[in-house]
């Protein structure tokens, strides 16, 4: 035990005497590690706004467009789908049982001004009053608009948050009128902060009117989307029945292929899993990479360590230094060697992390990940040092003594 | 009085590029406890080879050696190292000590290896270090000492695990004649402290200082010449026996 304590004693001191060595060869593990644990940060990051953007979208809604989210068909194959229509929605929710809820959501840019002040390039959505379900959207002042309000066309809007931000900033925006073009609209809600949607899209920057005045007011062609609320217990079958449903309505025959999509939440996720690899293995490869260039270099050095101190081995054990005692020095130097090279890589993706945290996206870096790093940093140690501590371990004493 | 030492047939060949080098070429040897043993011999005649055999850091090829009863032949290296730690103090010519560490430190050495915890450890450094008069350097580093003293630290870290015998192999060798003396005097005084010495030398004058001188020639011992009375006037005698 007093052995032991020793050889971490010594096994520091050796460390100490040639720093600059050691620092230098300590290097490729600082890049694994950093590597490595960086990745970690990103990708641990990425997860929390992954899954916060896709709070937004539910698991349990289906999201109908002529277009799949992430499809694999050439753009010719789906330039001719014909565009959704507004009337799919009641067929839907009448001819299948696990349809829950279902808006159709229609989209276009516009500028809401009040006064001097205008907001530019707000995403403005026309919607029916269910979309408050299929969107999971809460409304902190005020009311979404009725259904009587969309079959008559009023001419109410329900802005976001940032929109409210901006054009009202002191003041009560409900009951206020704004006006995009020259139509006046009355605000009768303000939806809650519900920030961006993968990092990128601001959520809190739109407003949302009745689809019948939408489709009144402007284009009744053009982009439109339907979102569908369906039982999460059916979520398949939902998919089917809709299918049906649609294909019915279109008119398709047998072997026809579908001309519309029905995406999930899922696509996001199975496209996000493809990045995660990719960024994982990158990482990866970074590190396994480092860690053996610097595993070498460290075993490299051992072996010049262990050369250097012959003559020592060989006093320490012409005075009963066991074979056993002799690799534990050796073996705890290069782990040192090794752990110190981690510390200083998890210091430097602890600052990287800060940096990412700040100008990137939100992350912080898992405790044990620096810990899972320590270990690695550990493990290379002891294997780098295994073959130098084996040598200096059977070097034979009295040769070590003679040596020059 | 039981032998310590008992050397019966010893061999000990090197292989040198096919060629057999007979370094120890049959030797018997027995030594007893508080002997004052030294040996001479030409350059190369197998003098080192017999301390190294005699200290466990070697093995014969040929032939037994028993320590204190227990068979050297047959040991492992962690046996080896034991018996080095606990029952034998070498002086090497050359000092070997680790220069990175002070006096005391490199005294403290063995004891490390034997366990002892920290607080004995550097009572019994100091109490070896007083011993060979060097107290008040413990916190040089060995190239802050002159030869002699460097020596003596040497014989320091020899004692201070209270072994059974000392070995010195030419410890005056690299010294002045004054700081040879004063190593002499060191050992001598070991050796009336009842502690069993060996030391190789080429000088006479040095071989005086024990009882019994061995001459060896071509890993051979030619002669063993044991003197009645040693040189030195014995002023305390407290024998050393086995534990
Ligand atoms: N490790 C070794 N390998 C080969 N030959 C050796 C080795 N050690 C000693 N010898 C040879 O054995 C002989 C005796 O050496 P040594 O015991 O050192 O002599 P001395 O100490 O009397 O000068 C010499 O011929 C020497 O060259
Ligand atoms: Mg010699």
């Amino acid at each position: 035990m007093f052995a032991f304590v020793e050889s971490i004693r010594m096994a520091l001191s050796a460390i100490w005497g040639n720093k600059l060595r050691a620092g230098l060869t300590t290097l490729g593990i600082v890049i694994g590690i950093l590597a490595v644990t960086l990745m970690g940060t990103l990708i641990s990051g990425l997860d929390r706004s992954f899954e916060k953007s896709m709070s937004f979208l539910g698991k349990d809604v289906l999201y109908i467009a002529k277009h799949e989210w992430f499809g694999d068909q050439e753009w010719w194959e789906v330039r001719n789908r014909p565009d959704l229509k507004a009337e799919y929605v009641e067929k839907i929710k009448s001819q299948s049982k696990y349809v829950k809820a279902a808006a159709p959501v229609a989209m276009r840019t516009a500028d809401i001004s009040r006064g001097k002040e205008t907001a530019v390039g707000i995403n403005m959505l026309g919607t029916t009053a269910e979309f408050l379900q299929t969107a999971f959207l809460n409304i902190d002042d005020g009311r979404f608009f009725t259904e009587g309000e969309d079959r008559s066309g009023a001419r109410v809007i329900v802005i976001g948050y940032d929109v409210a931000n901006l054009l009202f900033e002191n003041e009560n925006p409900i009951g206020q009128k704004v006006k995009m073009g020259h139509y006046v609209f009355r605000v009768i809600g303000v939806a809650e902060k519900q920030g961006k949607f993968l990092g990128m899209f601001n959520i809190d920057n739109r407003a949302l009117i009745p689809f019948g005045t939408y489709q009144r007011l402007f284009s009744r062609r053009g982009w439109m989307r339907l979102d569908v609320k369906v039982d999460p217990e059916h979520i398949e079958e939902a998919k089917d029945d809709i299918t049906a449903i649609l294909r019915r309505l279109r008119g398709l025959h047998p072997g026809e292929k579908n001309d519309f999509a029905i995406n999930q939440q899922d696509a996001f996720r199975q496209q996000y899993q493809t990045m995660k690899l990719a960024i994982g293995g990158t990482g990866i490869f970074i590190t396994v990479l480092s860690l053996v260039v610097g595993g070498i270099g460290i075993m490299n050095i051992m072996f010049v360590s262990v050369k250097e101190r012959t003559r020592e081995i060989g006093v320490r054990k012409a005075i009963g230094a066991t074979p056993g005692s002799i690799m534990q020095q050796f073996l705890l130097e290069a782990l040192f060697i090794c752990l110190f090279g981690g510390f200083v890589g998890v210091t430097l993706a602890l600052g990287g992390s800060f940096m990412i945290d700040k100008y990137i996206f939100p992350s912080t870096m898992p405790i044990t990940l620096a810990i899972i790093s320590l270990v690695i940093s550990s493990i290379v140690g002891i294997l780098a040092g295994l073959a130098p501590s084996y040598k200096a371990a059977r070097l034979d004493p009295i040769e070590a003594l003679r040596y020059e | 009085m039981a032998d310590m030492i008992k050397l019966r047939g010893v061999k000990r060949y090197y292989d040198v590029g096919g060629e057999i080098v007979r370094a120890l070429d049959g030797v018997d040897l027995t030594i007893k406890y508080n002997e004052y043993i030294s040996i001479m011999g030409p350059s190369g005649s197998g003098k080192s080879t017999m301390m190294n055999m005699i200290g466990c850091l070697d093995s014969p090829t040929e032939g037994t050696y028993e320590f204190e009863g227990e068979k050297v032949h047959e040991m492992d290296d962690n046996q080896l190292a034991s018996i080095r730690n606990r029952k034998i103090g070498f002086v090497f010519q050359t000092f070997n000590l680790l220069p990175k560490l002070t006096a005391l430190r490199n005294v403290e050495l063995p004891l490390i290896y034997a366990n002892v915890p920290r607080e004995d450890r550097l009572e019994k450094a100091k109490i070896a270090l007083e011993k060979v008069s060097l107290l008040d350097r413990m916190h040089h580093k060995p190239n802050e000492l002159s030869g002699g003293q460097r020596q003596r630290v040497a014989i320091a870290r020899a004692l201070v695990t209270n072994p059974s015998i000392i070995l010195a192999d030419e410890p005056t060798g690299n010294l002045d004649s004054k700081s040879g003396a004063e190593i002499m005097n060191v050992l001598d005084d070991l050796y009336n402290e009842g502690n069993t010495v060996i030391l190789v030398t080429h000088e006479a004058y040095i071989a005086e200082h024990a009882h019994r001188t061995l001459h060896i020639l071509d890993g051979k011992i030619k002669d063993d010449v044991i003197k009645n009375k040693p040189k030195t006037k014995i002023t305390v005698l407290k024998k050393k026996t086995p534990a």
